[in-house]
């Protein structure tokens, strides 16, 4: 059997595409260099490791893993350096903790929980994990949800739970070399569908919308 | 105050009194180079206009290319197919919709002209100068106001006149081959909207952002300076102030300016919808300025409708805009300032006029009289446009016929006299454009003074100025906005909970810049109040007679104002007409109700790209290398089967289902919702929710799950794995996860048991194998001990699979050995592979939704949803074996105690048709009929390969529900079908299938 392990939800629809292959965390991932005058660049994210958990005993339990947390909902804060991976606060008990390509925290973190003590409740995530980048990001953002990104304080780390083309999403607003750089998870179910209107509109606005680079 | 002199016209014999027939050349009609006019002449468009080709600039609306080429009827009528040409050049001329290619009802007046544009008019036959149609204007006086009601009214003739109206009714030619235009929709956000970037608009809009506003400033027209740029009185000044306030905008970096963009509503919250013509934005703003103006007003003559005819404001644009002259020698009809002033403008740009015809007996003074009297105009006060006469060619008007009007608005018709011209303008008044204000909930009073509708109060962060608000001279509506602005911008601060927002201040003293009657009955009619609908000022007198003398009642009745300018140019003199009729003030008339859209506005913008979200699990793109057929479920694409070259659909789901009772099949069961609960009160929370007991439940166990609502309908079922003492994982229907993980969630907020659900439907997909080779399969991945011993039915283990963690759940609802395969998604499509190899050898066969609804139906498995409604109870469902009513509570127990005291109306029961049944089979939904009344309904039918006899569910009264019963089925051609009830299951009652000895498929059936 050659099927790996781990397949992004969009492992299919990057298939066409041109790139290079090459296994992270267990995931082959389609790894290119966009051109840096791209508009908009939408990345794949999904092979990174991610860890989720709620309940009301959650917060403690993550303090006792050696982790700083959030200290409000919807917001995030970076995982002990080197990693710079995040751990983001979903709600008032609930949080998401995801890797970034260098840290191995998440799976640590789930295999810590595997008996859970009480009021904590570990989450499976198997999220299309995504990055939307470049300067026409929030041009696609206003026609893709109806949230006033531009009002967001970027240094209040904010954490969105909204609706993106019908489809739930979570979204971590930021900044990259002086352009918009969103973080988005959704179910993975949702996917192709996600991905797939996404990259309808932002080839719209002229940009090379083929690539996944990480 | 009048001014002496007034009220005697010059000479007759001063006048030229021969009409005008000949028709001005191209170049005749293109005046010099306006300041910032809109048209760039460097830049020629050539197009054609029903076959005759024309020219114009750059920038030039598709009406302005025609008149400066001389073409005066633009369109026909949408009743009588009389001649149109330009009315309020604003926006409302719907007498003058194109067709070009596939584009329809163009508005020619705002429609850009674009190169190699091939227009025609859209309601006409054989054009706009030889309409066949026109013939209807011969027959108006059989066409009375509330004609249709009057026409459907007669049973008999209703056909006639459906069929008649039909064909005749109808606006442009539709091409099928359209492509579908996908425009996006877009959302925006703001501290300030100011619609409407006129002077006062523009003002307001600077002054917000220079205390700090984010403002969006929208305007329908190419160009923002709305009246500002062409009401001038000749004054080039005042346009020049225009433009230094448009610069000022333009540049302002905390102004965001959208032209060609209308603002087609108000929704609650300061919500708007921006119309452009690319997109519909929805803007969300903190504060509304509404600076939208006014439209002008047409008054009522005989003929007022010719083309050549215009309001003077429609003059103006034409002159200022697009350096195009209106006409070359004009009457024009004024009864306020602004009349005056384009009467100015005329003059200005060397047209000459004929005549001033003041409807006002005593008008005020102005500074224009003076100028037009040293320019030899004569000026008729006390006068009314009697009669507009059309000229020989019938394309427009030669004369006008005026006469003294006397207090009461009657014609003096005994002193009239025709004035040789060949263009009339009108300027009698304005209505404020104020739907948004009503949409927002402003509450609007007349004000005599002004014969005006003003804002009286308005609901918070919403503001008005300039014409809206009843100002209308130049310095003070910049003043007014101005003071609006800084007014919003404090509220942004300092909102105010309700309706109390300050209202910018009345001027002390402004002439009303509205006749208060400007209609001037005729008796030959043809003087129009709606130019939609062709609509006569006799109507209303003859609708008001037969009792519709309610302005709602009115409006339906005569249907002013429901043509697709939306009485914009129609409801104030209607709701004045019905003022004069009644006695009674405007205001005690009052207005009709405004709705969004006020403005028409595309079906795709309003369509957006039509965003539907569609979920797959891992596997499809597995399912659609197969061949599979897609279905919906829900939101999810599911295979309905997978297609075979040269098999029938019915062909393909029979193998599948053949595969699965004899070999092996695997069907994709991601879709089902799967859901986790961790804690102490569990099993005390699965209790209250299901009907069943799983306190009692082994670790390492499964067990059927009902669930009902609170009324004691069944509302979803699954199964319920214990994993260990305090956790539980269970599933549901694949359309009810959602929503039952939503109510599980409220119930468990409502109750605060010590326990946590969390919902795994995206994050674990399942796969059901199934089959008297599924064991021999699945042994070939796994260490699990598979037998009966050590895995029994609907035991349930964690297992490694191909390398893989799985829980494996023993189920068997297509009633064969079977295991349901639960993994995390990202490793789905792993398994699947695995599966296939090693099931290779045992011919594993990929089955879908169809083939499992048969296997299902031969066990005799209901599915909720489907063999189940909205009003079905456990025991009309057979499902009263799943119920412990003896448990202390659960959701929907205390009606199904109240149910319990009452017969059921129905029952579900297992039914088949004779084995030699050849005929059209049933279908699901036909009816159960006993005695011509029906007593139920099929739920689930199909032909059994195995049972090789047609089987179904269906519902039935309950003394029908006995084992070999027989009844009537009726069929959508009204056939009747025999049935007759059989118990189930029909395959494997004795679930020997599920044993370690299984015996072959044919001596399990029933």
């Amino acid at each position: 059997m050659n099927t790996p392990l781990r397949l992004s939800p969009i492992h299919d629809l990057l298939q066409s595409l041109p790139g290079n292959w090459q296994a992270i965390n267990g995931m082959p991932v389609l790894t290119v260099s966009p051109p840096t005058t791209s508009p908009l660049i939408l990345t794949d994210r999904s092979c990174l490791t991610r860890f989720g958990v709620k309940g009301a005993n959650a917060a403690d339990w993550l303090a006792s893993q050696g982790l700083t947390i959030p200290d409000r909902p919807n917001s995030w804060c970076p995982l002990p350096n080197p990693s710079a991976g995040i751990i983001a606060r979903l709600g008032l008990s609930e949080f998401l903790i995801e890797d970034s390509l260098s840290s191995r925290l998440a799976p640590q973190l789930a295999m810590a929980c595997q008996t859970p003590p009480a009021k904590v409740y570990p989450v499976l995530r198997q999220d299309l994990a995504i990055a939307l980048s470049g300067p026409a990001t929030h041009e696609l953002l206003q026609q893709t949800c109806n949230l006033n990104f531009r009002a967001l304080i970027l240094a209040d780390r904010p954490i969105l739970l909204t609706s993106l083309i019908g489809v739930v999403v979570t979204l971590l607003p930021g900044e990259h070399n002086g352009h918009p750089f969103y973080r988005l998870w959704c179910d993975g179910t949702f996917g192709n569908y996600l991905w797939q209107t996404l990259v309808a509109i932002a080839t719209e606005f002229g940009g090379t919308i083929t690539n996944v680079e990480l | 105050m009048s001014e002496a002199g007034l009220h005697q016209p010059f000479a007759k014999s001063t006048l030229p009194q021969e009409p005008l027939t000949d028709r001005p050349s191209r170049r005749g009609d293109r005046l010099p180079p306006m300041p910032h006019e809109w048209i760039d002449r460097d830049r020629i468009i050539d197009f054609t206009f029903e076959g005759t080709h024309f020219w114009g600039y750059a920038g030039d609306t598709i009406s302005s290319a025609l008149w400066a080429s001389g073409q005066r009827i633009l369109g026909r009528s949408f009743k009588y197919h009389r001649p149109r040409g330009i009315l309020s050049f604003a926006n409302h001329d719907i007498n003058a919709l194109m067709q070009a290619g596939e584009k329809l009802n163009l508005r020619a007046d705002t429609t850009p002209l674009e190169p190699g544009m091939t227009l025609a008019a859209v309601n006409t036959i054989e054009g706009v100068h030889n309409d066949r149609a026109s013939l209807l204007n011969a027959f108006s006086p059989f066409l009375p106001v509330g004609f249709y009601y009057k026409a459907f009214h007669h049973k008999r003739l209703f056909p006639f006149w459906e069929r008649l109206i039909r064909r005749i009714s109808g606006l442009g030619q539709l091409v099928p081959t359209t492509p579908r235009i996908r425009t996006a929709k877009r959302y925006d956000f703001c501290d300030v909207l100011v619609i409407g970037a006129g002077v006062s608009g523009l003002s307001a809009a600077l002054a917000a952002a220079a205390a700090g506003a984010d403002v969006a400033l929208v305007d329908e027209n190419a160009q923002a300076g709305g009246s500002g740029s062409y009401q001038l009185g000749g004054e080039l000044a005042l346009a020049e102030t225009t433009h230094q306030l448009v610069q000022q905008v333009m540049h302002h970096p905390r102004i965001r300016l959208f032209t060609q963009t209308v603002a087609a509503g108000y929704y609650t919250d300061h919500w708007v919808p921006l119309v452009d013509r690319d997109h519909l934005t929805k803007m969300r703003a903190k504060a509304v300025i509404i600076a939208s103006g006014a439209y002008e007003q047409p008054a009522v003559f005989r003929n007022n409708d010719l083309p050549g005819v215009l309001l003077a404001s429609a003059a103006q644009r034409l002159i200022y805009r697009y350096a195009v002259k209106p006409m070359h020698r004009a009457v024009v009809l004024v009864a306020n300032t602004d009349g005056y002033r384009a009467a100015m403008d005329l003059l200005t740009q060397g047209i000459s006029i004929q005549a001033v015809v003041e409807l006002r007996s005593d008008p005020i003074a102005n500074p224009w009289i003076a100028q037009l009297r040293s320019h030899h105009v004569p000026i008729y006060s006390g006068y009314c446009i009697y009669e507009a006469k059309t000229n020989p060619a019938k394309d427009g008007v030669c004369s006008a016929v005026i006469c003294p009007i006397d207090a009461r608005g009657i014609p003096q018709t005994g002193f009239s006299q025709a004035i040789a011209c060949d263009g009339i303008l009108m300027s009698v008044g304005w209505a404020p454009t104020a739907n948004l204000l009503y949409q927002a909930g402003a509450k609007l009073r007349f004000e005599p003074s002004l014969q005006q509708f003003v804002p009286d109060t308005l609901p918070p962060g919403i503001f008005a100025c300039g014409r809206v608000n009843g100002v209308y001279e130049f310095a003070e509506k910049i003043h007014d906005g101005q003071n609006v602005g800084v007014t919003a911008f404090e509220y942004l601060n300092n909102p105010l909970p309700s309706n109390s927002c300050p209202l910018s201040r009345l001027p002390s003293f402004t002439p009303p810049p509205l006749h208060p009657a400007p209609f001037i009955p005729h008796p030959k009619g043809k003087n129009f109040v709606d130019f939609d609908e062709d609509l006569q000022y006799k109507d209303f007198i003859h609708a008001a007679q037969e009792g519709f003398d309610n302005i709602e009642l009115l409006k339906r009745y005569t249907t002013v104002g429901m043509g697709p300018s939306q009485g914009k140019h129609s409801n104030m003199n209607a709701l004045q007409i019905l003022a004069q009729i009644t006695g009674k003030s405007p205001g005690e008339v009052g207005t009709t109700t405004a709705r969004p859209f006020f403005h028409p506005v595309l079906l795709s913008h309003l369509a957006g790209r039509s965003f539907t979200p569609k979920r797959q699990t891992p596997l499809h793109s597995r399912h659609g290398a197969l061949g599979a057929k897609f279905m919906l479920a829900g939101q999810w694409q599911r295979p309905e089967y997978y297609a075979r070259s040269h098999s029938s659909r019915i062909d393909c789901i029979q193998r599948e289902a053949i595969a699965v009772r004899q070999r092996v099949g695997m069907i994709d069961v991601g879709t089902l919702g799967k859901l986790e609960i961790r804690g102490p009160q569990a099993a005390e929370f699965l209790e209250r929710v299901y009907t069943g007991r799983y306190a009692n439940l082994k670790g390492g166990m499964s067990r059927y799950a009902l669930m009902l609502d609170e009324t004691g309908v069944v509302i979803d079922d699954g199964v319920i794995a214990r994993l260990g003492l305090d956790h539980f994982y269970f599933t549901t229907t694949t359309s009810g996860a959602a929503q039952i993980h939503r109510e599980l969630t409220r119930w468990n907020t409502i109750w605060q048991l010590d326990c946590g659900i969390v919902n795994l439907t995206g994050a674990r997909s399942a796969i059901n194998l199934a089959g008297p080779h599924a064991r021999h399969v699945l042994a070939q991945l796994t260490d699990c001990d598979l037998s009966s011993a050590a895995f029994p039915y609907l035991a349930v283990r964690e297992a490694i699979v191909a390398q893989i963690p799985v829980l494996l759940l023993r189920v068997g609802f297509v009633g064969e050995w079977g295991y349901e395969i639960h993994v995390a998604a990202e490793s789905t499509p792993a398994l699947w592979d695995a599966l296939m190899v090693a099931g290779a050898a045992h011919d594993i066969t990929p089955f879908g939704v169809e083939a499992q609804r048969l296997l299902r139906l031969e066990k005799g498995h209901l599915i909720v949803g489907q063999d189940t409604d909205g009003l079905t109870t456990p025991r009309e469902a057979g499902l009263a074996w799943a119920v412990k009513s003896d448990k202390p509570f659960f959701i929907g127990q205390r009606s199904l105690e109240i149910l319990a005291k009452q017969p059921i109306q129905q029952k579900l029961v297992g039914f088949r048709l004779d084995p030699a049944f050849q005929a059209t089979p049933p279908q699901e939904c036909h009816l159960v009929i006993e005695q011509d009344e029906i007593v139920g309904r099929v739920t689930s039918v199909a032909y059994s390969p195995t049972l090789k006899q047609f089987i179904g569910l269906a519902y039935v009264a309950p003394e029908m529900a006995t084992p070999n019963h027989r009844f009537n089925i009726r069929l959508s051609n009204g056939e009747i079908v025999t049935a007759i009830v059989t118990s189930t299951p029909f395959y494997d009652p004795d679930n020997q299938r599920q044993k370690e000895t299984i015996a072959h498929p044919s001596q399990v059936a029933a």
